[in-house]
């Protein structure tokens, strides 16, 4: 089977997943203890039933439940996704998301990249020397970053950089580039340009570190484990004794073999940096999808929950493919056909 | 017997350092290969043959250290770091085939790494010519396994392969480390009537480690039979297995089924192979052995010559020890 193929058939059984998400969600919104309509009534609206009539109307409710359903599954799907009716009240729910989704996609990307390119080389250069002391040392790094708690690492690093000039004798804030403000939600607008890319990329680097923190000590782990196993398989001694030089044996015999397992950690700590994190959104003030999603969720407004919840699932299994074409880009032994 | 033997290992000593104690893994390993002949290391496990084979390959990893001892290679000592130049030079053929091949990468494409260090070949040349191998060691359809991955092989035609792969790099001397324990009985004969084959067509000295003495008995000129690290006895596969001097040798053949009377229980040789943590101050063998008297706990024997070129390492063979003389 080709690859192509294969993707197909990839994406055609995340359609179930993807149905299945949805309308648990629906479920729980719709019909939980909570009643979507009386959530949208102000204070003094809640003994009105006039008000309360108009608000189950708008949401779709007076319709029998299945009815409501397939409408709310059919505007999902066509991303008719309407407008919020208690945050931001009255914006359009897609401008809402375009606004605050591309934040977290790029504070989601460089954690991913930062905890990529520092993890995994480390991990990798640890395992290549096993129970040295530049090895301990990575090792110790390592837990050391894994067990760091985000909120409490977040203000660390904010009062270091607040107080960057006393502390290295440089201002962190006016550094290479200028920045308006330490926090706050990076300008995206004019990425296109050199300064802009900097300038977005320099304001969420703090933030990126942070919640990048514990799947660099996690991939950094898995990473040294993972070359130590493949650095004792036969077919490294056998390709060494063939004559293949060390630096061969590093990058060709080794460092494929050792990505296998890494590959399911990285995609699955990219849920978690994707999908944005409250705290460090809160933290470091940026107005993400992450922070958007618990305001939704603490002030009620299920209808934009739901809607978002919807995002959320398009995102992971959007990475879940990543993962297995990655898969079969690694290791030939992840068959095309059994798929 | 005046030339130079090929390969020459001379009172190999491999240590492996762990936390507690210093584990004498090969002790004192001394023995020879010509050119073109087969040699037999045969023993029990954890007797230290593995270990042995590996050194030879200069394969020996953390925690384990060549401690003494030479591995002359055509004259060269290769303990002194010089195995780099003779890559190639020596190929080995590990037991699980499954293990030796590099599950990421095209049987095709390992073989042509090894063709184009050694032989300088690429690109079609070496792809022509890594097919040319994989026929030669009786793969069929070679020209499409080329291009499959060691998964879509089975354990024979991958061992098959992983031959393959170290005859691409030209070698004087194949060592084969348990090569058909993996495999299923008719395979193993397959194999072995595959290493005799390519050994007569391209003359090459064949280090032949294993504990099966039956393979030994078909496959080998010469026998080493090693025990907890030392050679216990040397002789031509045809004279030990006539008359075997060592009683270590004698209990292994015992137990080998079809050998003795059919109708009786096989025998077999109680108890386990010691882990030698220190130099050797007894016969390492004595606990086990049912020819065993006073001295034999005592004193460490050393090889004593019998006929022809063989030796025994064996206090009855020591007329000053032994009233008993020569046993044999």
């Amino acid at each position: 089977m080709s690859r192509l193929r294969y993707i197909a058939k990839r994406v055609a059984l995340s359609v179930p997943v993807v149905w299945l998400g949805t309308t648990m969600t629906w479920a729980i919104i719709y019909l939980g203890p909570i009643d979507p309509a009386t959530r949208l009534l102000s204070e003094g609206q809640t003994q009105n039933p006039a008000a309360y009539e108009a608000a189950r109307t708008q949401l779709g409710l007076d319709q029998p439940p299945l009815q409501h359903y397939f409408d709310w599954m059919g505007s999902l799907l066509t991303f008719d996704l309407g407008q919020t009716w208690l945050l931001y009240q009255g914006s359009d729910v897609n401008a809402l998301i375009l606004d605050f989704l591309p934040r977290t996609l790029w504070l989601g990307f460089w954690s991913v990249l930062i905890a990529v390119c520092i993890g995994v080389p480390l991990g990798f250069y640890a395992g290549m020397r096993s129970n040295t002391a530049s090895d301990y040392v990575a090792s110790m790094g390592g837990i050391v970053w894994r067990a760091m708690p985000n909120f409490w690492l977040g203000i660390m690093l904010l009062a270091v950089l607040g107080s960057s000039q006393a502390i290295f004798g440089f201002d962190w804030q006016s550094l290479w580039i200028e920045l308006d403000a330490l926090t706050g939600s990076p300008d995206l607008s004019r990425l296109h340009t050199v300064e802009g890319f900097l300038a977005a990329t320099k304001k969420v680097l703090p933030a990126a570190i942070v919640l990048g923190s514990a799947s660099m000590g996690n991939e950094m782990r898995i990473g040294r484990t993972a070359v130590l196993e493949v650095r004792n398989e036969d077919y490294v001694d056998l390709a060494r004794a063939k004559g293949v030089s060390e630096r061969a044996l590093v990058w060709k015999h080794i460092f494929r073999n050792a990505l296998i397992p890494l590959v399911p950690i990285i995609t699955s700590e990219a849920f978690l940096l994707i999908g944005g994190s409250v705290l460090v959104e809160t933290v470091f003030s940026i107005n993400g999808i992450g922070l958007l999603f618990f305001n939704a969720a603490t002030q009620g407004d299920l209808p934009l929950v739901g809607t978002l919840m919807y995002v959320f699932i398009l995102l992971i299994v959007g990475v879940n493919l990543l993962q297995d074409v990655l898969y079969t880009v690694i290791d030939p032994r992840v068959g095309l056909e059994g798929a | 017997m005046s030339d130079e033997p090929l390969l020459s290992v001379r009172d190999l000593e491999v240590v492996f350092h762990t936390e507690r104690e210093r584990i004498h893994a090969v002790d004192g390993v001394t023995f020879e290969i010509r050119e073109g002949q087969t040699v037999g290391l045969v023993g029990e496990s954890g007797s230290g043959k593995s270990v042995t084979a590996r050194s030879i390959l200069g394969l020996v990893d953390e925690p384990g250290r060549i401690e003494g001892g030479e591995i002359l290679y055509r004259g060269e000592d290769l303990t002194e770091d010089n195995w780099a130049d003779h890559r190639g030079d020596i190929a080995i053929v590990f037991q699980d085939p499954t293990n030796s091949l590099n599950p990421v990468y095209t049987i095709g494409n390992q073989i042509e790494e090894a063709l184009r260090i050694h032989q300088d070949l690429r690109g079609r040349a070496a792809t022509d010519r890594a097919i040319e191998l994989l026929e030669d060691v009786g793969i069929p359809d070679a020209p499409r396994r080329v291009d499959e991955y060691p998964h879509q092989l089975s354990g024979g035609m991958a061992q098959r392969a992983v031959i393959a792969m170290a005859l691409a790099c030209d070698p004087d001397l194949l060592v084969c480390d348990e090569p058909t324990t993996a495999l299923d009985v008719t395979i193993q004969a397959q194999i072995l009537d595959l290493l005799a084959e390519l050994q007569a067509e391209q003359d090459l000295a064949i280090l032949f480690i294993t504990h099966d003495m039956g393979v030994i008995e078909d496959a080998t000129d010469w026998v080493n039979v090693i025990y907890a690290g030392e050679v216990v006895e040397r002789a031509p596969t045809e004279a030990l297995f006539d008359h075997p001097a060592h009683p270590y040798t004698r209990a292994l053949l015992e137990s080998i089924p079809g050998r003795t009377d059919p109708d009786e229980r096989l025998p077999t040789i109680e108890g386990e192979v010691p882990t030698p943590t220190g130099p050797a101050t007894d016969c390492r063998f004595a606990p086990r052995c049912p020819e065993a008297f006073e001295d034999c706990r005592s004193v460490a024997p050393e090889h004593v010559s019998l006929d022809g070129d063989r030796s025994a390492a064996c206090l009855l063979h020591d007329p000053a020890r032994s009233d008993g003389g020569e046993r044999q």
